[in-house]
């Protein structure tokens, strides 16, 4: 089966005058099959959201996609094309849904007109029939009463309902590939849930692709198929999901996992990973992550490993994990 | 320091001198030079007026008075207003509410039509009293200033800190809410220079404010008029010094409240 | 929403009369003669001058010369004026319209032009061109009107001589002069006012509108509509422009004060027969009723414009409407 996004080699760096470029996402590889639901795993300031944003190529201004990086979407490369041609993609093909519903709906347009927009802007209906789609949207996103919701403003929506309607804009394009960018850290836990049962229904319904972003491992186990581990802008692991969460490889995971607070903890103190993430201005040499990793050994200061398997279907991104001692 | 500040108080810095050092190095201001409406020279650095008297000293003796006003006027207007939004703003009280009201009326009255209609009513007004009554109608919009503060901060929680430890109202208003204020108030004291140098300025050249013989740019600008032609440095010398005077004192203003508020543009 | 029309019009009413109550109450309070005006420095018998006194209620007391003057004013009577010996709402009515038309033309330049070039500052906010504009608008709010007013009446009516340096008509234009010639010279003796008035105030639009365009670029909204595939000039429009207006609503409001305030000086500049240089010279001639009456207009008009503003605000604001 042709996979529904290959990303190869994506780097994306800043050039700065004066100075060596920022370079915040590093050579990130990897592939989604349609109707896959991947999760991008990682802290702040590792590149995921810079990853997502590049999809549609909605990236800051000053960014830059490295010459040999490649984005190939339904086999066709994306990124040469013009702005014209992105505008035909973006909402019909990648969707993107956004952290904060509070500030990502413009506060002075009604609901419905917003989401009537996102249909316009890639078909041509009539008003009614846009109407009536959108209110069909929001049926279908769970909102109660969505005729009389369809006319209201942002403000008059409670957090997780402007959520559903962010997802519903995205949805209106019918894209085949969503990406979002951590749906549910703006929102209450009980409401998380429901924002990502929505996104799994959806997904089953409409055979969409989803690219989860997320600092939240918890949210992840027992809806991806598979999970991307980042960390200061490359990938550290890779696996499907029970495989990760049953034997993770990388010893970033590993700390990741180690640090999530357990019921059945004997011990008082909650384990952390040592040090702090790097800055993009100052990468470690070697593999990224040698100045915190408890099972370091010489050769990670000075080369830097390769994404390599691990296991079937893992990979990591450590000397150490692909058998190599000190 | 930002371009405009700099600027700001680069101007700022020349007016000054020339406020403080003008007078002690020019002739007398009020002293016949050698002939009338004469062109700027080397001796009389802006040329004379139709009097004969040198246009610098007077340019310089003009700037002592603008400013010396100004800041009279701000200084009234600046301890009034806070006062008087520091009443209004620190409870629903009585005492407060009425507070606010008069800030309301004040807010209501144009500043430029109280004191023509105070100037209509009574004439002449020797220079000190027209800066304190230029201060005196200048408070609301300070105090509006203040009593908005003061309302945001009252409810701030270091306040309420300080009030569940048992502080009086008074104490609370004068220590915790008060130097929170002095920012903006700074500001606001800042422009209103800027603006009561224009108010003064305006008067004098409507022949209302500051009166012969004291010099005021002014009060220059208006007998500029019927020389505008053959003379044109009567205008130009006090125009241009009035101009970077105010300009000086708003860029300041804005630069201020750059800084302390660093998130608006 | 009517409710609360009725409710902000009421106060609006109430706030006017209130400031008009205090302004009276503290003339009354002034030391001054009042009657300066009428005798404007002639003699007066002992016959005439206790005349006067009873007719201008010189000796009455406050609640007395409080109730007559307001209660004339209910009836839209403003008193008579000493120096003019004319109804003062006689004369007021001759000098508005003047006002209203450089008033309404700078309203108009300022909340068109102004807006154009702030939100065209704010696309492009390094360009030289961009900070230019914005430099010299500060320059044109804080230097003093009527210095500006000055220095453009030097350059283009004594030293080029194009236009003329004052009042609103030429005086010599015969009554039968075709229409054009009089529409050409009401023109050019409106450019050099108009221009004045327009330095001293479109920074203020201006600047604000950069600003809230420049605030609202940065929202995440407008990423999240170009993310659904908006066309850009839609984008431009429906989510940085329309939220940005907001702020700018209600400089409206606080437009008219600033008119006000300028409007006074400038005309005396030009010379122009309006409310300003009416108040101006009737100050010099110690008329306090005509000043009165026109500081009340001046009242009024503060008070409309703030309520205009709060009403627009009201209107392009939806998170207004329900409080």
């Amino acid at each position: 089966m042709t996979p529904l996004l290959e990303v190869d080699r994506l780097r994306i760096s800043f050039p700065r005058p004066g100075d060596a470029p920022l370079v915040p996402v590093d050579d990130v590889s990897f592939a989604l099959a349609p109707g896959e639901l991947l999760a991008l795993v990682g802290e702040s300031g590792c590149g995921k959201t810079l990853t997502g944003l590049s999809l549609p190529r909605l990236l800051p201004a000053g960014a830059e996609i490295g010459a040999d990086s490649s984005i190939r979407f339904n086999g066709q490369e994306i990124t040469g094309l013009s702005e014209r041609e992105l505008r035909a993609i973006r909402g019909r093909r990648i969707a993107l849904v956004f952290q904060d519903p509070m500030t990502s709906l413009n506060p002075v347009m009604r609901v419905g007109r917003q989401i009537i927009e996102a249909i316009t802007a890639h078909q041509r209906v009539t008003r009614s029939a846009a109407r009536e789609r959108a209110i069909a949207l929001l049926t279908e996103v769970g909102i109660a009463d969505p005729a009389t919701r369809v006319d209201e403003y942002p403000h008059q929506l409670s957090g997780g309902m402007r959520q559903r309607v962010m997802i519903a804009m995205a949805l209106a394009g019918e894209p085949d590939l969503l990406v979002a960018d951590e749906p549910t850290t703006a929102l209450d836990v009980t409401v998380q849930a429901q924002i990502l049962e929505l996104l799994d229904r959806l997904r089953a319904s409409r055979g969409m692709a989803v690219l989860l972003i997320t600092h939240d491992l918890g949210i992840v186990a027992g809806r991806a198929d598979r999970v991307l581990v980042m960390y200061a802008g490359r990938i550290a692991e890779s696996a499907p999901t029970a495989t990760l969460f049953r034997q993770p490889a990388h010893p970033y995971t590993r700390g990741l996992f180690a640090s999530i607070p357990r019921l059945d903890a004997t011990n008082a103190r909650l384990p952390t990973i040592a040090g702090s993430v790097p800055r993009p201005d100052r990468w470690p040499t070697g593999c990224r992550f040698h100045p915190r990793c408890p099972v370091a050994i010489p050769h990670c200061s000075v080369e830097r490993p390769p994404l390599a398997e691990v296991a079937p279907m893992q990979r990591a991104e450590c000397w150490v994990a692909q058998g190599e001692h000190a | 320091m930002t371009r405009e500040a700099r600027i700001g108080v680069t101007l700022g810095g020349l007016l000054l001198l020339l406020g403080v050092a003008g007078p002690i190095i020019a002739p007398d201001p009020l002293a016949p030079m050698s002939g009338p409406l004469l062109h700027p020279s080397l001796a009389n650095w802006f040329g004379t007026d139709q009097f004969s008297r040198d246009v610098f000293a007077r340019v310089a003796h003009g700037a002592r008075i603008s400013l010396g006003v100004a800041l009279i006027a701000v200084a009234i207007s600046t301890l009034i207003g806070t006062a008087a939004g520091l009443i209004a703003g620190a409870s629903t009280r009585s005492g407060s509410a009425i507070a606010s009201r008069c800030i309301d009326l004040g807010l209501a009255l144009p500043r430029v039509v109280v004191l023509l209609v105070l100037l209509a009513a009574v004439g002449t007004l020797p220079l000190p009293l027209f800066a304190v009554v230029l201060g005196l109608t200048g408070w609301p919009g300070i105090a509006r200033l203040v009593r908005g503060e003061t309302l945001r901060l009252r409810h701030a929680p270091f306040v309420t800190a300080a009030e569940a430890l048992g502080a009086n109202t008074g104490r609370v208003l004068w220590r915790e809410i008060f130097p929170g204020t002095l920012g903006p108030v700074l500001v606001a004291a800042t422009l209103g220079v800027a603006d009561a140098m224009l108010l003064e300025a305006g008067l004098s050249y409507l022949g209302l404010g500051v009166r012969p013989p004291h010099p005021s740019w002014g009060g220059m600008i208006l007998e500029a008029r019927e020389y505008l032609g053959a003379a044109p440095w009567l205008l130009l010398a006090p125009g241009v010094a009035l101009g970077l005077a105010t300009c000086a004192a708003t860029l300041l203003g804005d630069a201020l409240r750059r800084s302390l508020q660093p998130d608006a543009k | 929403m009517s409710g609360w029309l009725l409710r902000r019009t009421a106060s609006a009413i109430a706030t006017a009369l209130a400031a008009a109550a205090v302004l009276f109450v503290l003339v009354h309070y002034l030391p001054g003669d009042p009657l300066a005006a009428v005798l404007r420095d002639r003699p007066a018998t002992p016959d005439v001058l206790a005349a006067l006194r009873q007719r201008w209620c010189v000796d009455c007391s406050l609640p007395h010369s409080f109730a007559r003057y307001f209660g004339a004013l209910a009836h839209g009577d403003l008193g008579p004026s000493p120096s003019e010996n004319r109804p003062v709402a006689m004369v007021l009515a001759e000098h508005l319209g003047p006002t209203l038309l450089l008033g309404a033309l700078t309203l108009l330049i300022d909340f068109t032009v102004g807006l154009a070039l702030g939100l065209w500052a704010a696309l492009r906010p390094q360009s030289r061109a961009a900070r230019m504009v914005s430099a010299l608008s500060i320059a044109g709010y804080a230097i003093p009107a009527f210095v500006v007013g000055m220095i453009l009446v030097w350059l283009f009516a004594v030293t080029l001589g194009w236009l003329p340096p004052g009042a609103i008509a030429d005086p010599l234009l015969p009554a039968d002069a075709p229409t054009m010639t009089v529409l050409f010279d009401r023109l050019r003796h409106l450019i050099l006012p108009l221009a004045t008035m327009v330095i001293a105030t479109i920074a203020v639009p201006l600047r604000q509108q950069r600003a809230a365009v420049l605030a609202v670029a940065a929202e995440p909204w407008v990423l999240a509509a170009r993310a659904r595939g908006v066309p850009p000039l839609a984008v431009a429009w429906r989510h940085c422009w329309r939220p940005a207006l907001t702020p700018v609503v209600t400089l409206l409001g606080l437009w008219l004060p600033m008119l006000v305030a300028g409007t006074v000086f400038v005309e005396s500049v030009f010379a122009w027969p309006g409310l300003g240089s009416l108040i101006a010279t009737a100050t010099e001639d110690h008329d306090v009723p005509l000043v009165m009456g026109a500081g009340l207009l001046l009242i009024v008009m503060v008070q409309l414009g703030s309520l205009i503003a709060d009403l627009l605000y009201r209107v392009v604001d939806p998170a207004q409407r329900a409080a």
